[in-house]
């Protein structure tokens, strides 16, 4: 994994793009509790960003602001230089930001590929009328996204499932799958949010591997959401470490982790 | 057995994408196709326009609620109000003068347009509270018919509806008007097979199942909801209009009472919420099973010489089809489609069922 610091000095050379995300100063209260406040940060063009935690200090709630599930109360975000606090979560997809869940969000009762298919949807254009007349109206567009779809497929090496209902599979295959679900929407951004969670080391290569292929074949920007330590200071470039609610330490993971007010967050806190 | 996925092979997305990818599936379907085609050959015009015309254009109506409660996932107990706004409008439409064929696309029309601005109010609450708005619905369709004769025909209450005519030749036998019904049939049951395999199919299962995630993925459930409404307001509508031309041949409002909202539902409950196949074994058991049924009890009861009173007779096929309902939903919570779905699925795998899953 060294390597990756490479393409990181690399990618310092060109910092003058705007950033793809930029969070100022977030802030979101749920009744009486303020999950976060005064979170900055700015992911650049192609950088897998790394955001710590112990349990309950505010990472999903980060991922909510930016998709639009729990608009900020305070500060404002910003996609590729665009202004989109408060933006509906349908929107923002269409404006090529791509996530997966915590707690899995898949469709049960469909197939695996049904399930990517839908991955889909912001670049298709279903309706009533495509689907009375399928095989002139819809029949082109099914095949070309398909196309699509399986190349992802491929990528995740899902192939030997596509057919099954989702409903079925193991918990691995279910993040994978989810991952495939965020890919074949050709997000700018893609935000992960604990996608290892539950995997044994195996698996957990399998998924850093795919996130940094996914990441030089594609040049997408990642949010990554991650408890595993050595996940985030193998692949991420840079990171965030939140404590309830607060920012305790951001910059080189290789720096973050060490940093005492990290060291005691994790140790002190809930998280052993 | 029968059903086989051995030796079945797909090479391209095209083929891998039919309707029926299973060859015995495709038969069958062509099987059921070819019989409702012949059907006039083979039974007289009384089973045919009293029994397979009713359950072909109730299937089509029940096809479209299951659109907006099997697909979409929005309960609907106004689905009978809808129906009539495109009976009424169509027979208006028709008496004016207008031709059949644009009278139920006016009938859909405007039941579409009702359907949906009605979801437009009621779609900010859910579940239940859905339901009860429907509901509601339901109950002002019924009061604006009783109370405006300008609208339900009178003093009669009672609106003859013209001659059904398909490009100015007027359709008045037997064959003619099942013919109508089974075209209206077969156009609804292709579209909701289609369903299975588009992208609005897909997003409005997206949007009953988890409408987080639905949105995450560019799914915007409020507008996907109002789509399904809209649609199946317009089936409903087409089929409260050619159940009126072809079948009860004048509109009263008590054919689109609340009992025949809920009548509807059972229907789509009983056969499987989002099943095609389902929907017309359901329509099959609540429209043609209380007949059956009452046949059986009436034969039955003179060939054991039983002397059984008036009350009675009708009360036991009331209480015989209940529970049928409730033993099949008992069986097999998710429908007539799901049972049939079983048995496939086993003669799938069969004999080597220690496969099934
Ligand atoms: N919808 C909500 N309503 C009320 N409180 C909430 C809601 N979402 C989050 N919170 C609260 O906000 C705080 C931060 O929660 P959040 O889920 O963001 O933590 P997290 O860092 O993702 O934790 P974990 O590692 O367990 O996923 C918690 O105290 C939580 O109880
Ligand atoms: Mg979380």
């Amino acid at each position: 994994m060294k390597e990756m610091d490479n393409n990181y000095n690399r990618r310092q050379a060109d910092a003058k793009v705007p950033p793809v995300l930029e969070c100022c100063g977030i802030e979101r209260r749920f009744g009486g509790i303020v999950a976060v406040t005064g979170v900055d940060l700015s992911i650049r063009r192609g950088e897998i960003f790394g955001l710590v935690g112990p349990n309950g200090s505010g990472k999903t709630t980060v991922t909510n602001a930016i998709t639009g599930f729990y608009p900020p109360n305070k500060g404002s975000i910003y996609l590729d230089g665009k202004d989109i606090t408060g933006t509906a979560p349908h929107k923002v997809a269409t404006l090529g930001v791509a996530r997966t869940f915590q707690n899995l969000a898949l469709f049960n009762g469909m197939s695996v590929l049904e399930n990517i298919l839908l991955g889909r949807h912001i670049h298709m254009k279903p309706g009533v009328f495509p689907t009375a007349l399928y095989w002139w109206l819809a029949r082109p567009e099914e095949m070309r996204n398909r196309e699509v779809v399986e190349e992802v497929i491929e990528f995740l090496q899902l192939e030997s499932i596509r057919n099954e209902l989702v409903d079925g599979i193991p918990i691995g295959l279910k993040k994978r799958v989810e991952l495939a679900r965020a890919l074949v929407a050709e997000p700018h951004l893609l935000i992960l949010d604990e996608p290892m969670a539950g995997m044994n080391q195996e698996e957990k290569g399998y998924m850093a591997r795919f996130i940094l292929d996914a990441r030089a074949e594609r040049g997408i920007s990642v949010l990554l959401i991650e408890h595993h330590m050595d996940v985030i200071t193998g692949i991420c470039d840079r990171m965030l470490a939140l404590n309830y609610g607060e920012m305790i330490a951001s910059g080189l993971p290789k720096e973050v982790v060490k940093d005492p007010r990290v060291v005691d967050a994790y140790i002190g806190g809930a998280h052993g | 057995m029968f059903y086989r996925l051995s030796g079945v092979h797909h090479n391209s997305y095209v083929s891998e994408s039919r309707l029926y990818r299973i060859p015995a599936d495709r038969n069958l379907a062509l099987f059921f196709l070819a019989l409702g085609l012949v059907a006039p050959l083979l039974v007289g015009s009384l089973y045919l326009n009293s029994y397979l015309l009713p359950w072909l254009v109730w299937t089509a109506a029940a096809l479209g609620l299951n659109l907006v409660t099997g697909w979409a996932g929005q309960l609907h107990l106004g689905y009978a109000a809808v129906m009539a706004v495109g009976a009424y409008s169509a027979v208006h439409a028709a008496k004016f003068g207008i031709p059949w064929e644009f009278a139920l696309l006016i009938g859909g029309i405007s039941a579409s347009v009702v359907g949906s601005l009605f979801a437009f109010a009621a779609l900010r609450v859910k579940g239940l509270y859905l339901a009860l708005t429907t509901l509601a619905m339901q109950f002002v369709m019924d009061w604006v018919l009783t109370h405006s004769p300008a609208i339900s025909g009178g003093s009669h209450a009672s609106l003859q509806a013209p001659t059904f005519a398909l490009l100015g030749q007027p359709i008045t036998s037997d064959i003619g008007l099942y013919y109508i019904a089974f075209s209206w049939c077969l156009l609804v049951t292709v579209f909701m097979l289609n369903l299975r395999r588009t992208g609005l199919g897909r997003a409005l299962v997206a949007v009953r199942e988890k409408d987080y995630a639905a949105a995450i993925l560019g799914v915007n459930s409020f507008y996907y909801k109002i789509v399904a409404f809209a649609t199946s307001s317009f089936i409903g509508g087409v089929s409260g209009a050619v159940l009126v031309a072809t079948f009860f041949f004048l509109a009263a409002p008590e054919q689109f009472s609340v009992t025949v909202s809920i009548q509807v539902l059972a229907m789509v409950i009983v056969g499987g919420l989002g099943s095609t196949i389902g929907t017309f074994f359901g329509v099959a058991l609540i429209l043609l099973a209380p007949g059956v049924v009452n046949g059986i009890v009436a034969k039955g009861a003179i060939a054991l010489g039983l002397q059984l009173n008036v009350e009675t007779l009708a009360h036991i096929p009331t209480a015989t089809y209940g529970a049928l309902i409730i033993i099949i939903l008992m069986v097999e919570p998710l429908g007539l489609g799901k049972l049939y779905g079983n048995i496939r699925d086993y003669l799938m795998v069969w004999p080597f069922d220690q496969l099934k899953r």
